[in-house]
Parts: structure tokens; C-alpha cells; sequence
């Protein structure tokens, strides 16, 4: 059952618009986004990819708030955010945006727990939320058995699985997620990509996704091509979910 | 447990958790800090129990406040006891109304010459009420033969006096020889006394034992012809009650003054500068090398940990939040260094108690001191205080410029 939407369920999950941006090498500008302009529905998966140096990190970056670009606007959720200082930018990060890297980046001295738990911890909420919402989060990624391990304990599909709930756990808006299975084998890609399909279609998060996997792309429901900081015509792949049935139980755990 | 608590215990965790990283290193980093800690604990205690050693030997020899007429803390004799108190058995009986006052001493200091009838050499006498004197102050001197000064019976001279051990060896003095005090009176003149040597005692100081006598009251008054003292010792139930009671009498004794036992002792005053300046000098020293330690400990630690950092950042940590923790790491280093060293400061602090150890006679005196050291509660607590501060300030100072890093460059950092 779906509750009627709030206000900012009503805007994209995160928008560019003519999002410029250049790096300074020395005595050289290079340009790395020449006039972006991006939409991303809540819930959408979007891939971006592109040879490298394209742009497709900066533009993680800049939607993910962790740069800011020269010109042009970025709007999450509708909000006007590409002027947010240090503080704001921050806290809307904390609150809004989710993060998954290619090489994981989980916390080593933290068990599995308390990586996904740290997000909740730095947002406030009360410790039995949290513990609810952590049990929630690792079963929905089937890793409930592992949630007193250290992260060195796990394979690397299991640590990137640790990496989605992480991201996840606090209910994003936008997930940010640079090449998350470059690192894994085929059988764990495969694992991690039905996973972070089903998990934001469930929480209705977007995914905006930087990739070379050509296996990621067939699951996103669009695929942006980059190219010297420009986007190219899009096309629209056919997106068979895996079967989700799996998961739906954990994913419809109460909020 | 309210929120605030939970969050500081949680950001402490993590602090503990980091530290266990790279354990060799946190061991160096603790265990220096654990030794600095401890030397400056042991060269503090060392410096305090000297400290109040010196203070109880001064006030005891002086008495806690000392009464005298101005002139007498201020300038030189003309003649003997020419500043000297009148009337002080009446002054006596008004002080010894203070419900402070233990006991209120008479000195009549004087100097002259001494005889065994061969010979003459120069002599500081110094006439006291013995029975009281050694009441109050203990043994004060140690005596090598003979017996201490009785008081005299029925306020009549005793005629004998104690030999500082240099003096009688001069002298050729023992128990029961008979010598011949010579000084000016108060009026100028000559005046000679036959005295019998009751004992031989020793003072520690080679330089006191050469020239030093002492007699009672009644027979240096016979010899200066008067019946003035140079001064009152006053000794008080405790050190704290000092100043209290000095600015208590002298509202009720005008025209005369009254000056502390640390006026009276230079030479307390002289070691307690020193030792404050070299063991100020050493604890900077510590300081800055627990400083050091700590600090490049955390700056390995953090560029390590820089793309954690990084992440953390990403996630939402605030800066404020990564510094307090990455300073906190610091802050569980020191702190497990200070608690360290102050257990091994006090386990030797006590081991000194069971196991007394004699240190060698310091220059210029002839008998050695029991090593001990000090525990005081606030010196353990500054230093610990000033531990956990240092490692703290040093590790924020070193997280600085990490935690500011823009976050795209820490994630890149390899």
C-alpha cells in the first residue's frame, strides 16, 4: 500500500542542470562536465558510462554533494543545493544520499552491524530503531548470520552487499555507486546487481550508477553514455528484473 | 543513558577500536607516554617530598612563626640581644592563650668566645629552653655522646652546654670537661662563665658542628647579664594554621613583628627555586616528547586512514565529529600512557616505604637522607589532566588538515 506522495516525492530524486565543471592540472584546464543536464526519477536506476575521463565520476561527485560544480544548478529532491556549504552539504548527505564504492570502503575495526548501523548512529535515531532497522537491512541483503563479523571476515560480494545496506539502511533519496562490481567475480556481480535493483525499487531510492559492467547496464532501467563531459543520446534498455520474491519480504519490513 | 552520553561512549569506542589498528605501535606510543608520565610524577613527588621535608625541618627548628621586636629581623647588634625582648614570660602566657599554640619557645642567641684554657676558638651559642625544646621538636640534632640539657630547676643557671661534634673535637671537649664562655655583655662589658660540656651532638651541617653550643636560657642571661631573649619560636598544632594565626597575634602585638618560618629559611626557599626550575625544565621536556610520540603516531595513523576518512566524510560525518574522534584516539593513547605511568609511579612511590632507600650526604652535610617521593593527589591529577590534554590538542592538531581535505581528493588517496 502506497501513501499519497509528499512534496518531494514529487521532484526527481536528483536533477543537473547545465552542471559545468573544470579541473585545474598544473597551467591546464581540463574540462571534465560541459553542460550536464540529468534527471533522475526516485526509484530509477540510471547507469552513466563512458571511457574514462568522460566524466562520469565528477558527476557522481557532484550529485553526491561531495564537489561542487563551477556552473549550472543541482536540485534533490527540487531542493536548490549546488550553493550548500560544508555543514548543509553534510547533513544532506546524511540524510538523503547513499554511498557504494568499488572497493567497498567499509570501516575495518567496525563489525558488519555496526558499518550498516553508522549512518542511523550518525543520524540520531534511537538505538532500537536503529537495531530494528540494521537486523531489517542485513536480512534483506541475507547477511543477518554475519552481523558480528569484521568486514575482513566476508568475501567481496558479501563486503559490497555490507556496502548496498549501508547505503540503504537510511532510506535515501539518491544512491551514488562508483563501478560497485568491478571488484566482485561474475557470480557476486550478479548477486549484488539484483540486489541493489530489488532494494531501490523497494525503497524507492535512484540509483545513479558509474559502470563499465556491461551485465549492470542490462539491469538499469536507462543508460546515459558520457562522453569529454558531454552526454550522448540515451537509450533505453529492457530491464528483466531477477526474480525479487526473495527479497520482498525484508524490503516491505516496516519503516 | 541519555543521547549526548550514548554518542560520546560510541565516538570513544570507536577511538579504542582504532587505536587496536596497529598495535605495535599504539604499545610504543602508550608506553612512552607511560614513561613520561611516570618521570614526571616520580622527579614531582621527589621534588614535593623535599619540599616538605625542608618545611618541617624549618619550622621545627625556628618554630612555625617567630616574635621579635622589628629591629631585630632588620639590622645588626651593637651589643648582645640590643633588639632583644623584655618581659617575655608575660608574652609568653598571652600567646600560649591562642588555642593554635603548642608551645612557645625563648632563644637567646648570642655569639663569643670558648676556653678550654689552651685554647680559644670562636663560638654561636644559642641558649634555649631544652626540656621544651625537645618536647616539641624531637631529636633535633643527634646526639654523639654525653646526654641532651636539662632545663634549669627553679629558673637558676644549669652552667652546661652541648658541643657541636667539630667544636669539642677542636676543643678537645667530652662529657664533664669544664670550659669558660667569654662575650660582651649587654652593657659592653667582659663577662666569663665556667660551664660544664653536658653532651656532644651533631646538626648534619660539618660548618654548624664547628662553631655551634647550646646551653639553657638562664645561664646565656647570666653570661650577657639581662634578662631579654632575642626571640620567641612559636609552634603551632599544624603547618596550615601559619599564616592564619600570624595575621591573628599581630593585631594584638603592636610594635612587635611577626615573621613565618619561610622568611626564616633561605635555605628551603633556595632548593625549592632550583628544584621547581629543573624539574619545570624536565616535565617540559617530557611534555614535548609525549607530544611528539603522539602526534606522529596519529599522523601515520590518519594518512593511513585517509580514504576512511574520506568515506566517513561521505557519510556524514561532520568534520567537527571526525576530529573530535580521530582526537579522542589520541586522548585513549595519552590517557592509557598516563594511567600506566602513574600506576608504575605509585607502585614505586610505595615500594621506597617497604624498601627504604639511603641517598648520600647532599654537599654540605655529613649525614645521607631516606630517598622517598611524594603522593600527591594533585600532582597525579594535573599531570594525568595535562597528559590527556597534550595527546588530545596533538592528535586534533595533526586531524586537522586530513579531516578538511576535500573529500574527492581523500577518496582518491592510495
Amino acid at each position: 500500500m502506497s501513501a499519497a506522495p509528499t512534496s518531494a516525492e514529487q521532484f526527481p530524486a536528483i536533477e543537473l542542470r547545465g552542471v559545468r565543471k573544470t579541473y585545474r592540472l598544473g597551467a591546464h584546464n581540463v574540462p571534465a562536465l560541459q553542460g550536464v543536464d540529468l534527471r533522475v526519477a526516485r526509484g530509477e536506476l540510471v547507469a552513466l558510462t563512458g571511457p574514462s575521463g568522460s566524466g562520469k565520476s565528477t558527476i557522481l561527485n557532484i550529485a553526491g554533494l561531495i564537489d561542487h560544480a563551477d556552473a549550472g544548478e543541482v536540485l534533490l529532491q527540487g531542493r536548490r543545493v549546488h550553493a550548500a556549504d560544508e555543514r548543509s552539504a553534510t547533513l544532506l548527505r546524511r540524510d538523503a544520499i547513499g554511498f557504494i564504492f568499488q572497493g567497498f570502503n567499509l570501516v575495518p575495526v567496525m563489525t558488519v552491524a555496526d558499518n550498516v548501523d553508522y549512518p542511523l548512529f550518525l543520524a540520531g535515531l534511537p538505538p532500537r530503531e536503529r537495531r530494528q532497522r540494521v537486523a531489517d537491512m542485513l536480512a534483506a541483503v541475507g547477511l543477518s548470520e554475519h552481523a558480528g563479523h569484521r568486514p575482513d571476515a566476508l568475501s567481496g560480494g558479501q563486503r559490497q552487499r555490507v556496502a548496498i545496506a549501508r547505503a540503504l539502511v537510511k532510506r535515501p533519496s539518491l544512491v551514488i555507486a562508483d563501478e560497485p562490481t568491478a571488484s566482485l567475480d561474475s557470480h557476486a556481480a550478479d548477486q549484488v546487481l539484483d540486489l541493489m535493483r530489488a532494494l531501490g525499487h523497494a525503497e524507492g531510492a535512484a540509483f545513479l550508477i558509474a559502470t563499465h559492467d556491461a551485465r549492470l547496464t542490462d539491469r538499469c532501467d536507462r543508460i546515459i553514455g558520457l562522453l569529454d563531459g558531454q552526454i550522448q543520446p540515451a537509450t533505453l534498455p529492457a530491464a528483466p528484473a531477477a526474480s525479487l520474491e526473495p527479497l520482498q519480504p525484508a524490503l516491505r519490513s516496516p519503516a | 543513558m541519555n543521547a549526548p552520553v550514548r554518542e560520546a561512549l560510541a565516538w570513544l569506542r570507536f577511538a579504542w577500536l582504532n587505536t587496536l589498528r596497529n598495535r605495535r605501535r599504539s604499545l610504543v606510543t602508550v608506553s612512552i607516554a607511560a614513561l613520561g608520565t611516570a618521570a614526571i610524577l616520580l622527579a614531582g613527588g621527589f621534588a614535593l617530598y623535599t619540599y616538605q621535608g625542608l618545611a618541617q625541618m624549618s619550622a621545627r627548628s625556628t618554630g612555625h612563626l617567630i616574635l621579635a621586636r622589628p629591629a631585630q629581623f632588620q639590622s645588626d647588634e651593637d651589643v648582645p640581644l640590643q633588639h632583644g625582648l623584655d618581659r617575655s614570660a608575660e608574652l609568653t602566657t598571652r600567646l600560649l592563650a591562642d588555642p593554635h599554640m603548642r608551645q612557645v619557645l625563648p632563644r637567646v642567641e648570642f655569639s663569643g668566645l670558648i676556653s678550654n684554657g689552651d685554647k680559644s676558638t670562636v663560638m654561636m651559642a644559642v641558649g634555649i629552653n631544652p626540656d621544651a625544646e625537645f618536647a616539641v621538636k624531637g631529636p633535633f640534632v643527634t646526639v654523639q655522646s654525653g646526654k641532651v640539657l636539662a632545663s634549669a630547676r627553679d629558673g637558676q643557671p644549669s652552667l652546661a652546654v652541648m658541643l657541636g661534634a667539630g667544636l669539642a673535637r677542636s676543643l678537645k671537649a667530652t662529657p664533664g670537661s669544664s670550659l669558660t664562655l667569654l662575650a660582651s655583655t649587654t652593657e659592653g662589658a667582659l663577662n666569663a662563665l665556667d660551664v660544664t660540656v653536658q653532651g656532644v651532638f651533631s646538626t648534619g651541617v660539618p660548618e654548624m658542628d664547628q662553631r655551634l653550643v647550646y646551653t639553657d636560657v638562664a645561664t646565656a642571661q647570666k653570661l650577657l647579664v639581662t634578662d631579654r631573649v632575642s626571640s620567641l619560636g612559636l609552634f603551632l598544632d599544624r603547618m596550615e594554621a601559619t599564616d592564619p594565626a600570624r595575621e591573628r597575634l599581630a593585631a594584638g602585638l603592636p610594635g612587635l613583628e611577626i615573621q613565618t618560618w619561610v622568611q626564616q629559611a633561605p635555605f628551603y626557599r633556595s632548593v625549592k627555586e632550583l628544584y621547581n626550575r629543573i624539574f619545570g625544565a624536565l616535565g617540559l621536556i617530557i611534555g614535548v616528547i609525549v607530544v611528539f610520540v603522539v602526534t606522529n603516531a596519529m599522523a601515520m595513523a590518519i594518512i593511513e586512514r585517509t580514504r576512511e576518512i574520506g568515506t566517513l566524510r561521505a557519510l556524514g560525518t561532520l568534520p567537527g565529529q571526525m576530529l573530535q574522534a580521530l582526537a579522542l584516539e589520541g586522548m585513549v593513547l595519552g590517557g592509557a600512557g598516563a594511567v600506566i605511568g602513574a600506576l608504575l609511579s605509585l607502585t614505586v612511590s610505595v615500594a621506597l616505604l617497604i624498601v627504604p632507600v639511603e641517598m648520600p650526604p647532599p654537599p654540605g652535610r655529613s649525614s645521607g637522607y631516606p630517598l622517598q617521593i611524594a603522593i600527591d593527589p594533585t600532582l597525579y591529577g594535573f599531570t594525568l589532566l595535562a597528559m590527556l590534554l597534550l595527546a588530545t590538542l596533538a592528535s586534533a592538531w595533526v586531524a586537522r588538515r586530513t579531516v578538511r581535505r576535500p573529500i574527492v581528493d581523500a577518496l582518491a588517496h592510495v
